[in-house]
């Protein structure tokens, strides 16, 4: 239960920090690190307004997009390294289309708003997710071949012991699709940016004719989906050293994921701040880049033994 | 040494090929020449390693020899042909999400079949390990001659030879014991294809379709043939000289 707890109120905190010390590097003062919180309760305490020709998927998704993340962080090593609740219920694959189908509802969601900016946005998704979602399954694929499970509790106990598998080249090239996956998928720079939306909006057209709670909750939703793609990324495939399943060394792992997600953070504003965005359709070459590498090196290492 | 393949030879291997992939993602000419010097460099300080771990001297002269001629004298000579004035010359429309997808159905299947219908039988000096390392120097290969077809541009054409001759070298890495004397034939060979080459870029930039013959059926073309050899019959002297006649009449 405190995993779950963990992501759903410490989330919105790593985006502020983020976003705090991207601030700083650039010679800003920058927001408070609890802005996200500031701006949630903002919002839920807004009106919420329904426009006059969206549906029933418009104003129940949300909702059922929170759950979704919320199970994922049921399912997933994102705190903890000890199977919660519902980890018997879904492997890696089944985390991936639990992220799959939270996609399809924020999608669909955003179709029903009757929006052309929506519309145009969710376009822009599916053109570009075809190659992503191809890439995600691709990744967890490899990570089953490394251990020979498609458990991630089972994946991250034996990443952890055996250093010499984190070498290992798909082991290497999975972590760098997935990072690249990670940067897409959380509209990071190279992809997304804030400002002039319409030029090079991808997901925040998602969320052009939210207000209100509706809008409160999706933003806490894309905190908690940021948080799990980023703990699954480390604790999987980058540093899956360091947590602690029993009482009282557990307590530890609170800190020690705290270290990580700096570590995170530190990369990908070195990241923002170097690179400069692409264009739109530049986008497609970078997730055809992040498959090409999945798919390569996966079929590599089933054929070197 | 099998910790140590897998360690470095493998992960530098696999750099190589990530450069072949870089060769593939460019359109500018320069970015194409760099790239095709580190993957040069790569291949040279991966001839280091397998001497290294062999404990043999002619590796070391094969990568000293890859450093000098390839990744040195024959970027050298590519870069002093991209004009001064043309920095930024480029071949356009490379659609890089394309290209790498018809790469990859590309690399995997024709590999995959060779290596499964070929090298699997071979079987190589212990140390090296097992035939599955030929995979590299194959997909190597073919991301060459996928970038020769793929591009119309001479530099790009050149730039994929020369990934092919790196992939026959990576290829003649792993067969031991390695045969220096063609090793050195083949870097001679490079050497003058790119000199003989950085000619044919200035009479020749790229390789772009001939206008003259596109939209012809089959019975068109030969009926212009035809009406230009009688053309040329007819025509006086002087006026023989158009470059169309002259090729209708070859």
């Amino acid at each position: 239960m405190s995993q779950y707890l963990f992501v759903v109120f410490l989330s919105p905190l790593f985006t502020g920090i983020f976003s705090k010390f991207k601030s700083r590097i650039e010679s800003k003062k920058g927001p408070s690190i609890f802005q996200p919180y500031y701006d949630i309760f903002k919002l839920f305490r807004k009106e919420t307004l329904i426009p006059e020709g969206s549906g029933i998927l418009f104003r129940y998704v949300p909702y059922a997009a929170f759950g979704v993340y919320s199970l994922i962080s049921l399912i997933v090593p994102v705190l903890i390294p000890v199977p919660v609740f519902f980890t018997a219920s879904a492997d890696f694959l089944g985390g991936a289309i639990l992220f799959s189908l939270a996609a399809f509802l924020k999608m669909s969601a955003a179709m029903n708003s009757g929006s052309n900016f929506s519309a145009m946005g969710t376009s822009r998704i599916i053109s570009f997710n075809f190659l992503a979602e191809g890439a995600l399954i691709t990744v967890f694929f490899g990570v089953s071949l490394i251990t020979a499970t498609n458990n991630p509790y089972t994946t991250h106990s034996f990443l952890s012991t055996n250093l010499l598998q984190n070498f290992s080249l798909v082991h290497i090239f999975s972590t760098l699709a997935f990072f690249m996956l990670f940067l897409y998928e959380t509209g990071k720079i190279p992809l997304q940016s804030e400002g002039l939306p319409e030029l090079g909006m991808i997901d925040s057209g998602l969320n052009f004719e939210y207000s209100g709670k509706l809008l409160a909750i999706n933003r806490w939703t894309s905190h908690m989906k940021q948080y799990l793609l980023g703990s699954i990324f480390l604790n999987v495939f980058f540093v899956p050293w360091g947590l602690f399943s029993t009482y009282p060394l557990f307590l530890l792992d609170f800190p020690v994921m705290f270290l990580k997600w700096m570590l995170l953070i530190f990369i990908v504003i070195v990241i923002e701040t170097t690179l400069a965005k692409l264009r739109l359709f530049k986008v497609l070459d970078y997730l055809a880049t992040a498959f090409t590498f999945s798919v390569l090196f996966l079929i590599f290492s089933e054929v070197i033994v | 040494m099998n910790a140590l393949i897998e360690v470095l030879i493998y992960p530098i291997s696999s750099f190589i090929l990530i450069s072949a992939f870089y060769l593939q993602a460019q359109e500018f000419v320069r970015s194409m020449v760099i790239g095709q010097m580190i993957q040069s460099a790569l291949l040279g300080f991966l001839s280091f390693v397998i001497g290294f771990a062999e404990s043999d001297y002619d590796f070391f002269i094969l990568g000293v020899l890859i450093v000098v001629l390839r990744a040195f004298l024959v970027t050298y000579m590519l870069e002093r042909r991209v004009p001064r004035e043309k920095i930024h010359l480029h071949e356009k429309k490379v659609d890089v999400a394309f290209t790498f997808l018809v790469n990859l159905i590309l690399v995997v299947t024709a590999v995959f079949l060779i290596y499964f219908l070929i090298f699997r039988s071979i079987h190589l000096v212990p140390d090296i390990g097992s035939s599955t390392i030929f995979i590299f120097p194959l997909t190597l290969f073919f991301q060459g001659l996928f970038l020769i077809a793929s591009r119309k541009t001479t530099f790009a054409q050149i730039i994929g030879y020369v990934e092919e001759e790196n992939a026959l070298v990576l290829f003649a890495m792993f067969l031991l014991p390695i045969p220096l004397i063609i090793e050195a034939s083949v870097f001679l060979d490079v050497l003058a294809l790119v000199v003989v080459s950085s000619i044919v870029v200035i009479e020749k930039f790229a390789h772009e379709k001939m206008e003259d013959l596109v939209g012809l059926s089959h019975r068109h073309f030969l009926r212009c043939l035809s009406f230009s050899f009688r053309l040329r019959r007819t025509l006086p002297i002087a006026s023989r000289e158009s470059p169309l006649l002259l090729w209708a009449g070859d």
